[in-house]
């Protein structure tokens, strides 16, 4: 499996874009910057709706009207985040695809995304009567702090994508080069 | 008689504000830029000795996290201005009252802040002889700075008045100058990092 995505980043890393793209120093930052402001729109309307869940903000507006309202900037943000992030994969595969952090990050945005389709399914099953308090149902709340927990940890975990410690080039065998994917003899990195 | 108040406040923060902003264009058509951005080397070196600065360098992994939560507050405090001023534009809630989604937007927004700003002084302390020579930091201190006078005297004293008692296209150009002066902090922020590699 390792090998398997190895060989796929490898070969990603054969096409010029993607050779242009990293070498681009504006092309590049203004990539992954677009990527880390997006986080504002999207996370931050993400934020706002599991705190009002939370009863932490905006307990005077309805409940539902934050999660309907928010919706649509969140979606355009996270479509946004999502483009620029497959284009940051792109234009470094190998080394991303064998970083441990964006490795955890993957599986956390796996985990996020099932927390908010049972969020969703929740929301839509209870009968609202709840709308107008200043805190949701008890299985509302925990979707709403997981899915807290579950971004923060991503945000972590992306932000500790850039730092090299677990990098198959500079560890030695063990549990993180196992981890993150490194596989033997491997020539690029 | 609270009226009179209200607009004697309201007339003293734009004297204030119009006080600041003539005294940056001061500072930054004067040699006095250069003096004070030279005195201030000694104080960026301190910063890097004391606690913040030390740990900031000696652990890169508690630098990297406390960098990450940096974000999260930049995420809370963009959330909270583009809900506020989305809200300003007639882009969503307007079957809540303006002042509701404001009020509470603002109180989100001070919390982003406040986390911004210490999460923001412990990384600056540990690369502070760094960020001393990035112009790039500089610009966002003072798009930081320009943020913060905006919102505390600028956007919250206008928009107490009420907003059925202002301009709409004076609403407008608040809500638009408001989202483009915190994404220039964040942009400028982000490009530190760029810089400093």
């Amino acid at each position: 499996m390792n090998e398997l995505f190895y060989n796929f980043a490898v070969w990603l890393d054969t096409h010029q874009l993607s050779t242009s793209i990293h070498e681009s120093y504006y092309m590049y930052n203004w990539i992954e910057s677009t990527h880390v402001l997006t986080l504002m729109l999207c996370l931050g309307m993400l934020f706002l709706i599991d705190l009002r869940m939370l009863g932490l903000a905006f307990t005077n507006i309805p409940a539902t009207s934050i999660a309907r309202r928010l919706n649509t900037p969140m979606i355009i943000g996270f479509s946004i985040m999502v483009v620029t992030g497959v284009t940051l994969f792109y234009a470094v595969p190998v080394r991303s695809a064998q970083s441990i952090w964006f490795r955890f990050k993957l599986v956390l945005l796996f985990a996020a995304a099932i927390n908010a389709y049972l969020f969703h399914k929740n929301m839509i099953k209870s009968d609202g009567s709840w709308d107008a308090d200043v805190r949701a149902p008890k299985n509302l709340r925990v979707g709403a702090g997981l899915s807290l927990l579950f971004w923060i940890l991503i945000v972590i975990f992306g932000r500790l994508i850039a730092y090299d410690w677990f990098d198959c080039e500079y560890t030695s065998p063990g549990i993180s080069q196992f981890l993150s994917g490194c596989v033997d003899g491997q020539i690029q990195f | 008689m609270s009226s009179t108040t209200a607009e004697a406040g309201s007339n003293q923060r734009t004297i204030i504000v119009v006080a600041l902003v003539l005294l940056t264009l001061i500072f930054a058509l004067t040699p006095l830029r250069r003096v004070v951005w030279i005195d201030l080397y000694d104080f960026f070196l301190w910063m890097e000795t004391t606690w913040f600065g030390v740990i900031g360098k000696t652990w890169g992994a508690v630098f990297a996290v406390v960098e990450a939560f940096h974000l999260l507050a930049m995420t809370l405090l963009g959330g909270a201005v583009f809900v506020s001023d989305f809200r300003l534009l007639g882009w969503g809630f307007k079957d809540v009252p303006a002042q509701d989604v404001l009020d509470k937007a603002h109180k989100v927004f001070v919390w982003g802040l406040i986390i911004a700003l210490s999460t923001g002084i412990f990384m600056a302390c540990g690369v502070a002889g760094k960020v001393y020579w990035l112009p790039v930091f500089w610009y966002k201190m003072l798009a930081l700075l320009t943020g913060i006078l905006f919102v505390f005297f600028v956007k919250r004293p206008l928009l107490s008045k009420g907003l059925e008692n202002i301009d709409a296209r004076v609403i407008k150009l608040v809500a638009i100058s408001s989202m483009l002066l915190w994404v220039t902090v964040a942009a400028t922020g982000r490009w530190i990092g760029f810089a400093g590699s």
